[in-house]
């Protein structure tokens, strides 16, 4: 089964090799710890969350004065791309499974073009609205910052898929051993999460 | 028998090579035992720094009528002495200095789960430093280690250089909280349960997740007020809708719980101090264990018992008192385990155990001042006095600072191999208490007589009091220096310690002073809580650590 993958594959190096038990254990050392910082991460998002719910529920009255109108059907829009491309990493990790190397390479460069799609989205967003971050008052304290986050966040996933579709090309992960490859999934699906919350709160809500 | 050490291949067994070079050994090392030492030294050096701001405020305050500094000059000197004390000394030196230096040994681990992350953890503390001290050459922050807007939106360039600073440490905090939750989750040696982890690595344990949960949230706050000042974003201006209340919730969500970040590990050090000089088990260990996890928990329920001045609902008064006030249980809980430990124990009044029994006393009168505070009636007339800077002085530097005083003598021999000056020590000591009682107690009455804080002049009525806490302060600030002054003495002439001078029963004890880079020849097997000490030590695999044998072969990659 693995010779033939990796013939599929046609990289030298993804051989078949079981993991030692330093493996095993530093795979669950590096699971909890970016388990951890996903943890604080969502306590970053959720105490400007909670800064712009506070200033939308305890101010004068919303929208305020001057706020832009938010397009949903553009966001619903981005949001099924960003939310297709939680779908194509998954894909592209099940394939990496299942020591398909080239579908693997597909779904994730998938990935990183949805990504792409998303951020180029949001960047017409932003320039609709046609307000500036300092000048569109607690909406924009709220709206902007968060996105902004966001994308960033995004942003960083998109330069941080690469670089494991990179690392994978050059042989850095074999079929039994792709720990960084989980986490660059778990990094992503989180990223999906965060936007169901900031598209609830901005465009829903 | 006397082989080199066999590995069983797992992370247990990942041994670094020994550091060759200066810069690998003492400057970028990776091993946590130098990283404590750096963070101690540096905590050190910034204490100097707050400690000549806290003399700069005590010698304006000997004049009612103002002294030698503008009120501006002033609220710079006190703003940066609260923040370089919080973030700069305590938090440093509970968490990342004794934290690194015994809690992976007291595991039976030969290092934290992530070396590199805790190299790079350290190196963001000193530059953040430097950063906050530039801020002087801009126009110093003025309003508060709070930094409350408005008034902080209309400070100088500086307060936005503050927050840098602070959002920076604040991520080596999270980092460090981060790599000490899955070091004790993960790396324990074999028959160490949680119900025999030593209670220094519980106090680490429960402060991990309060570093990592609540820093972040200050990172938000601190960045909200960087965008407001830099980007004109209004999170916090009400002319624009925002809402200078806001801040006071994002802040003291986190500083709140940092408060038990600076005292928790201090608890653990004390519940280490106390059963090894008095030579009794220590009492109630699964008790102080679950109520430091319960002071925890409720640490994060209660930071609007800050706010209770700043325009509050009744009806949200309410649950936020009895909630504060239900802290004082579990804080109770280890006063009468600690003290029922000492009870009939043949005590040896070591300086590391007077400085424990210290704690005892100055940290149970600072926390009765807080349960006074947490009544509203009481806090509606003391918010804002002298009450309060009395109040959380006593829990800051008669408790977490006395905690970090003992934990220095204590483990001192195992960073140094030699004792520190006991005499010299226990000078250090009763210069302490001198000093910090005369410095803070009369604070308590000028607190309520109405003195309010954070003023360069004051009432003339009150200029008696503030001389002598003035005078009192220079006592506890000689103290300071001495306890210093002894611990670099004590490098070349303190006595020689051997491994275990103090007969304690933790794993960091049954290793050589000071301890090879390695930690353990052979990862220890654990089968009881380390406090028996009627018992034989509950480790097994000890065998060699004391003899001549080879050190273990880093495992080849």
């Amino acid at each position: 089964m693995a010779v033939a993958s990796v013939t599929q594959a046609g990289i030298v190096g993804r051989h078949h090799e079981e993991p030692d038990q330093l493996y095993v254990e530093t795979r669950e050392l590096r699971v909890q710890g970016f388990l951890l910082f996903m943890v604080s991460d969502l306590v970053l998002f959720s105490s400007f969350i909670f800064a712009y719910l506070y200033l939308r529920n305890t101010g004068q009255g919303w929208p305020p004065p001057g706020a832009p109108k938010l397009d949903l059907a553009l966001a619903a829009l981005n949001s099924v791309i960003l939310f297709g491309s939680g779908a194509t990493m998954h894909f592209a990790l099940e394939n990496w499974k299942h020591r398909n190397f080239m579908k693997f390479a597909n779904w994730i460069i998938a990935t990183i073009v949805l990504g792409a799609m998303f951020l180029s989205g949001q960047i017409v967003e932003y320039a609709k609205l046609a307000v500036g971050w300092g000048s569109s008052g607690i909406f924009g304290a709220g709206f902007f910052t968060l996105t902004g986050m966001h994308g960033f966040h995004v942003f960083c996933g998109i330069i941080y898929l690469t670089v494991l579709l990179l690392q994978a090309v050059q042989g850095k992960y074999t079929f039994n051993k792709y720990t960084g490859l989980t986490l660059g999934t778990l990094y992503w699906h989180f990223v999906d999460v965060i936007w169901v919350v900031l598209f609830s709160i901005f465009y829903l809500y | 028998m006397a082989v080199a050490a066999v590995h069983s291949g797992g992370i247990a067994d990942h041994i670094h090579p020994e550091p060759e070079g200066f810069l690998r050994k003492y400057v970028f090392s990776i091993d946590h035992k130098i990283i404590g030492i750096q963070y101690l030294v540096t905590a050190g050096i910034f204490m100097i720094l707050a400690g000549a701001l806290a003399e700069l405020i005590r010698v304006q305050l000997m004049k009612a009528n103002g002294g030698f500094m503008t009120p501006d000059t002033y609220n710079a000197v006190f703003t940066m002495h609260g923040s370089t004390m919080v973030w700069f000394v305590i938090i440093p030196l509970l968490t990342g200095a004794f934290g690194n230096l015994v809690m992976p040994v007291q595991i039976g681990a030969r290092d934290v789960a992530f070396p590199w992350l805790n190299m790079i953890a350290y190196w963001i503390f000193p530059v953040a430093g430097l950063m906050l001290y530039s801020s002087f050459l801009m126009g110093a922050p003025v309003a508060g280690w709070t930094e409350y807007p408005p008034m902080s939106l209309q400070g100088a360039a500086g307060t936005s250089m503050w927050c840098a600073a602070v959002f920076l440490v604040g991520i080596g905090s999270t980092m460090t909280g981060m790599n000490f939750l899955v070091t004790i989750l993960k790396m324990r040696a074999p028959g160490m349960t949680f119900t025999r982890m030593p209670l220094f690595v519980w106090g680490q344990f429960v402060t991990a997740p309060l570093l990592m949960i609540a820093t972040t949230a200050l990172g938000a706050a601190l960045a909200a007020l960087f965008i407001q000042r830099e980007f004109g974003v209004p999170f916090f201006d009400p002319t624009k809708g925002g809402s200078p209340l806001l801040w006071q919730h994002m802040f003291w969500f986190y500083s709140h719980p940092a408060v038990y970040i600076m005292i928790l590990p201090a608890f653990g050090i004390i519940s280490e101090v106390f059963p090894t000089f008095a030579r009794k088990p220590i009492f109630g260990y699964k008790m102080i264990a679950f109520s430091s996890c319960a002071i925890a928990i409720l640490g994060f329920m209660v930071w609007a018992h800050h706010m209770f001045t700043s325009g509050m609902a009744p009806t949200l008064q309410l649950p936020f008192m009895v909630i504060t006030m239900l802290i004082a249980i579990p804080t109770g809980v280890k006063i009468f385990s600690w003290t029922t430990t000492l009870f009939g124990g043949v005590l040896e009044f070591s300086t590391a155990m007077l400085y424990s029994i210290g704690f005892l006393l100055l940290f149970t009168i600072g926390g009765v001042t807080g349960v006074f505070l947490a009544a509203v009636p009481f806090d509606l007339h003391a918010h804002g006095t002298y009450f309060i800077v009395a109040h959380f002085h006593y829990v800051i530097a008669g408790g977490s600072l006395m905690g970090a005083l003992a934990g220095l003598y204590f483990w001192y021999s195992k960073m140094t191999g030699r004792l520190m000056n006991e005499t010299m020590g226990k000078w250090s000591f009763w210069l302490y208490m001198i000093g910090m009682n005369g410095t803070f107690l009369p604070m308590h009455w000028l607190g309520l007589w109405g003195m309010p804080r954070r003023y360069a002049v004051y009432d003339p009525q009150f200029q008696t009091w503030n001389q002598i806490e003035s005078w009192f302060s220079f006592v506890m600030t000689a103290s300071i220096l001495l306890t210093m002054f002894n611990a670099i003495w004590s490098l070349k002439h303190g006595k020689k310690s051997g491994h275990n001078p103090f007969r304690a029963r933790t794993l960091e004890w049954q290793i050589p002073s000071p301890m090879p880079y390695y930690n353990f020849k052979h990862i220890p097997s654990v089968f009881a809580p380390p406090y028996d000490f009627a018992e034989p030590l509950p480790y097994r695999g000890l065998e060699e650590e004391l003899t001549d044998s080879p050190p273990p072969i880093p495992a080849a990659h």
